[in-house]
C-alpha cells in the first residue's frame, strides 16, 4: 500500500467516524440484522445476468448463485444490477454486500477486495468473423480487438495480443455489436459470457482455437469482512457439496441448455491462484 | 420498428417495474423533476451570493460556478460516483449520485440565470424598497427574488430540457433510464442498431419539443 | 501523490495520448461546426421553403435529443445503414474518433447556426440596402458587412457553444475513444487510484475551459458592439 493507499484509508476512517453509527464493525452481522443479502450481477450478458424479455427480470446463473448464497446465509435476496467496470468499486464502496458477476481473479483486484473460493474457471477467448480467415492469435496482428473498460478481457487481450489494437467499450454488448458491425476483427470475452454472444452471430462467428488466459470467476466481498468472507465460502461450499451448485450449472450450461459448456473444475479455494 | 415497440416499449417506459424497480423513461423524469427541484435553492444561493456586495462571498460564488462550469458532466459524475459515498454514506444508490452530481452540475448554471435575472430587474426596484424602509434582505427576498423568479420561469424551464437531456448520460454508472434500457435492448436484439436509437432520439426529441414549446408559451405569456 | 502516477511510462503515454485526441476532437470538431453552421443559417434565410424546413428540422433534432444519444445514433445506427465496403473503410480510419467527430460537430453546429441567426437578427435592417448601394454583390454583402457584424453579436453565445463543446468531447469515451477522460477511466481501472487519476484530468479539463472562458472574455472586451442607447 503506497502513501495514497494509506491517505485514502484515512480519509475512509475519518469520513466513517463523522457518520457514526453507518460505519458497520460486521457485515456480516449487518446483513443478518437487516434480513436482506444486496448482490450485484451484470444485467445484460446471456446466461450469466440478463434481463428475461417476458417478465422484465434478470435471471440467469449469476442470479442463482447470488440467491443460493442468501438461502444459505438464511436471508433474503435484494438482487441489485450493475455495470461491469462498476464491480469493484460498488463493493469497495460498501453498496453491495456480495457481487457474482463473471468476476474474474486478478493480482490489482485482490488488492481492493476479497474473492471467494473460485467456483468456475474459464479460458478467455477471441471471437472472429467465421469468413475473415483468422485462425490464430497471430492473424490478429494490426489488426482491431474490443474488448470491455475494466474488464480482464480486456487485460489479457492488452497482454497477449500486443501488436493487436484493442478497442474498449463500456458494455459487453456494446464490444460485441462493434465486432458485428466489422468496427473490430475480433472480440475478447470469456468463453462463459461469450457462448450467448456467438450464438447470436448465426454462424458468423467463431471462437479462435486458443486462450488469452484461464480466468477463475470467483464472487467478491468487500476487503476486510473476514465473517461475510468465510460464510459465502462456507455457503458456495455447502451448494457444492450438495449438488445444487452443479445443478445451478447445468441449467444454463448444461448439455441441454442453449449454451452447454462443461464445468470442469470444482470450487477451488482462491489461495491456489495467488503466486 | 413497430415490433420493437411492442416488445419493448414497456420496458423503454417504467424498466422492470413493478415486478422490478423503477426504470426507463418514467426514471429519467423523476430524476430531471428532482435534480431541478433540489438544485432550485442551491441555484439561489448561487445567483444570490454572485451578486453579493461583499467581495470575499461574491467571489467565493464566481469560483465555484467557474469551476463547475469548467469541468465536463461525466467527470462531475465521476467523482460523484467515488467521492459521495465516501462523504454520506455507503448507502448511496447510483440514482442519487446521479441527482447529486446534476444538481451540482446544473445549481451553477441555474445559480447564472438567478443573477441574470436580478441584474435584470429595474434599478428603482431595490431603490423604492429601501425608501419603504426595507431592509437589504427584505428588499431581496420580498421585492427583488419573486419578481425575479417569475421573470425566470421560462429560463428554468429550458434549462429543465437540459437536465433531461444531461441524465441521458446516467447510464455510464448503471442508472436504469430510458437510455440505459435503450442499450440493454440494443443489446438483445443486436443486428438493429439504428432503429433502437432512432426510437430513443424520437422519445427524446418529442418529449424535449414539447416542453421547449411549453417553454416558448410561458415565456410569451410573460412577457405579454 | 499525483506525481507516482504520472512517474509511471504507460499511465503517462495513455494520459498524453488522451490529451491529444481530446485537443484533436475538440478542434476538428469546431472547425466543422462552424462551417456546417454557416451552411445551416444560409439555409434557414433561403428563399425556398422546402430548404427553410429542411435546415429547421436538422438544427431541431439536433438540440432536443441528448448528445450521447446522437453519437450511439451515428456509431451503432447510421454507420449500419452504409455500403459495407464504407463501413470497412470508416473502420479502418479510426472509426470511434471519425463518427465521434461528425457527431459532435453536426451537435454544435445546430447550436452555433441558431446563435449565428440571432446574430444576423440583431443587425440593424437597412444595413444590406446600404451594401448594396455601394455596389457589393449579395454574397459580398453577406460575407463582408453581415457576417462580421452577426459574429460580434453572437459572440458570448458562440463562447459558450466553444466551452459547451470542449466539454462534450468526453461523451465519445462511450464509444470507445480514448480521449483524456478515457484514458483516465482506464487508469483508474487498472489501478484503482480514483482520486488521484481524476484530480489530474479535472486540472487539466478546468485549465482548457478557463482558456476558453478567459479567451472570450478577451474577444468580447476587444470587440463589444457599442449600441447607441
Amino acid at each position: 500500500m503506497g502513501l495514497k493507499g494509506i491517505t485514502l484509508r484515512l480519509a475512509l476512517v475519518l469520513a466513517a467516524g463523522l457518520i457514526g453509527t453507518t460505519a458497520q464493525a460486521d457485515q456480516l452481522a449487518d446483513i443478518k440484522a437487516r434480513g436482506t443479502l444486496i448482490c450485484g450481477t451484470l444485467t445484460n450478458i446471456e446466461p450469466l445476468g440478463y434481463q428475461d424479455a417476458q417478465t422484465r427480470q434478470i435471471v440467469g446463473f449469476d442470479v442463482d448463485t447470488c440467491a443460493a448464497v442468501a438461502r444459505q446465509l438464511g436471508v433474503k435476496l435484494e438482487h441489485k444490477g450493475i455495470a461491469l467496470e462498476q464491480r469493484i468499486p460498488e463493493l469497495a464502496l460498501g453498496r453491495v454486500d456480495l457481487v457474482a458477476a463473471a468476476l474474474g481473479y486478478t493480482k490489482e483486484r485482490a488488492e481492493q477486495i476479497a474473492f471467494t473460493s473460485a467456483h468456475y474457471q474459464v479460458p478467455i477467448r477471441v471471437m472472429v468473423k467465421t469468413a475473415a480467415g483468422i485462425n490464430s492469435f497471430k492473424d490478429l496482428e494490426g489488426k482491431r480487438v474490443s474488448a470491455v473498460t475494466g474488464a480482464t478481457t480486456e487485460l489479457y487481450a492488452k497482454r497477449g495480443l500486443p501488436n493487436t489494437q484493442v478497442v474498449s467499450f463500456q458494455t459487453g454488448p456494446a464490444a460485441f455489436l462493434a465486432f458485428m458491425q466489422d468496427k473490430t476483427d475480433g472480440f475478447s470475452t470469456s468463453h462463459t459470457a461469450g457462448l450467448g454472444f456467438l450464438r447470436e452471430t448465426n454462424g458468423q462467428g467463431k471462437f479462435i482455437n486458443d486462450s488469452l488466459a484461464w480466468e477463475p470467476t470467483a464472487l467478491g466481498v468487500k476487503k476486510g469482512e473476514a465473517a461475510l468472507l468465510a460464510a459465502v465460502n462456507g455457503a458456495l461450499q455447502a451448494i457444492e457439496a450438495s449438488g445444487e451448485l452443479d445443478a445451478m450449472w447445468n441449467k444454463w450450461y448444461g448439455p441441454a441448455s442453449k449454451f452447454p459448456f462443461p464445468r470442469e473444475k470444482k470450487l477451488t479455494p482462491i489461495e491456489a491462484f495467488m503466486n | 420498428m413497430l415490433d420493437i415497440l411492442r416488445d419493448y416499449g414497456l420496458q423503454l417506459l417504467i424498466g422492470q417495474y413493478p415486478a422490478g424497480p423503477l426504470g426507463g423513461l418514467a426514471l429519467t423524469l423523476v430524476l430531471s423533476v428532482s435534480v431541478l427541484v433540489l438544485a432550485f435553492p442551491l441555484a439561489v444561493v448561487v445567483g444570490v451570493a454572485r451578486g453579493s456586495r461583499r467581495p470575499a462571498i461574491a467571489a467565493a460564488a464566481a469560483l465555484y460556478a467557474n469551476a463547475i462550469r469548467g469541468l465536463p458532466l461525466l467527470l462531475v459524475v465521476f467523482w460523484s460516483y467515488y467521492a459521495l459515498p465516501l462523504l454520506v454514506g455507503a448507502s448511496f444508490s447510483a440514482e442519487r449520485v446521479m441527482v447529486s452530481a446534476l444538481v451540482i452540475y446544473e445549481s451553477a448554471y441555474l445559480g447564472e440565470i438567478v443573477r441574470a435575472g436580478i441584474a435584470a430587474l429595474p434599478a428603482g426596484q431595490a431603490e423604492a424598497a429601501h425608501s419603504l424602509g426595507l431592509g437589504r434582505w427584505a428588499t431581496l427576498r420580498k421585492v427583488l427574488l419573486p419578481q425575479a423568479l417569475y421573470n425566470m420561469i421560462p429560463s428554468f424551464l429550458s434549462q429543465f430540457i437540459v437536465v433531461l437531456k444531461n441524465t441521458s448520460v446516467a447510464y455510464v454508472i448503471g442508472v436504469n433510464e430510458v437510455t440505459n434500457q435503450a442499450y440493454q435492448i440494443n443489446s438483445q436484439l443486436l443486428s438493429r442498431p439504428f432503429e433502437v436509437f432512432a426510437i430513443l432520439a424520437a422519445i427524446y426529441f418529442a418529449l424535449a419539443k414539447l416542453l421547449s414549446l411549453g417553454a416558448a408559451r410561458l415565456d410569451r405569456r410573460i412577457a405579454g | 501523490m499525483a506525481g507516482s502516477l504520472l512517474a509511471a511510462p504507460d499511465h503517462r503515454a495513455l494520459l498524453s495520448g488522451g490529451l491529444w485526441l481530446t485537443g484533436l476532437l475538440f478542434v476538428m470538431s469546431w472547425l466543422l461546426a462552424v462551417l456546417l453552421a454557416c451552411g445551416i443559417a444560409g439555409l434557414r434565410g433561403s428563399r425556398f421553403a422546402v430548404l427553410r424546413a429542411v435546415a429547421g428540422v436538422v438544427v431541431d433534432y439536433h438540440r432536443n435529443v441528448p448528445g450521447v444519444v446522437q453519437i450511439f445514433v451515428w456509431y451503432f445506427g447510421i454507420s449500419a445503414l452504409l455500403p459495407s465496403g464504407m463501413q470497412r473503410w470508416i473502420n479502418r480510419h479510426d472509426g470511434e474518433l471519425l463518427l465521434a467527430w461528425i457527431a459532435l460537430a453536426l451537435y454544435a453546429a445546430a447550436y452555433i447556426s441558431e446563435d449565428l441567426r440571432s446574430g444576423f437578427r440583431a443587425i440593424a435592417p437597412g444595413q444590406g440596402e446600404a451594401a448594396a448601394a455601394l455596389g457589393l454583390t449579395p454574397w459580398q454583402t453577406a460575407l463582408k458587412v453581415l457576417l462580421p457584424q452577426a459574429v460580434r453579436a453572437a459572440l458570448p453565445a458562440l463562447v459558450n457553444q466553444t466551452l459547451a463543446l470542449f466539454k462534450a468531447t468526453t461523451l465519445a469515451l462511450t464509444i470507445g475513444v480514448v480521449d483524456l477522460l478515457g484514458a483516465a477511466v482506464q487508469i483508474e481501472n487498472q489501478t484503482f487510484r480514483t482520486f488521484e487519476v481524476f484530480g489530474i484530468v479535472s486540472v487539466a479539463y478546468l485549465a482548457g475551459s478557463w482558456v476558453i472562458m478567459a479567451g472570450g472574455y478577451w474577444l468580447n472586451r476587444r470587440f463589444a458592439v457599442v449600441t447607441a442607447r
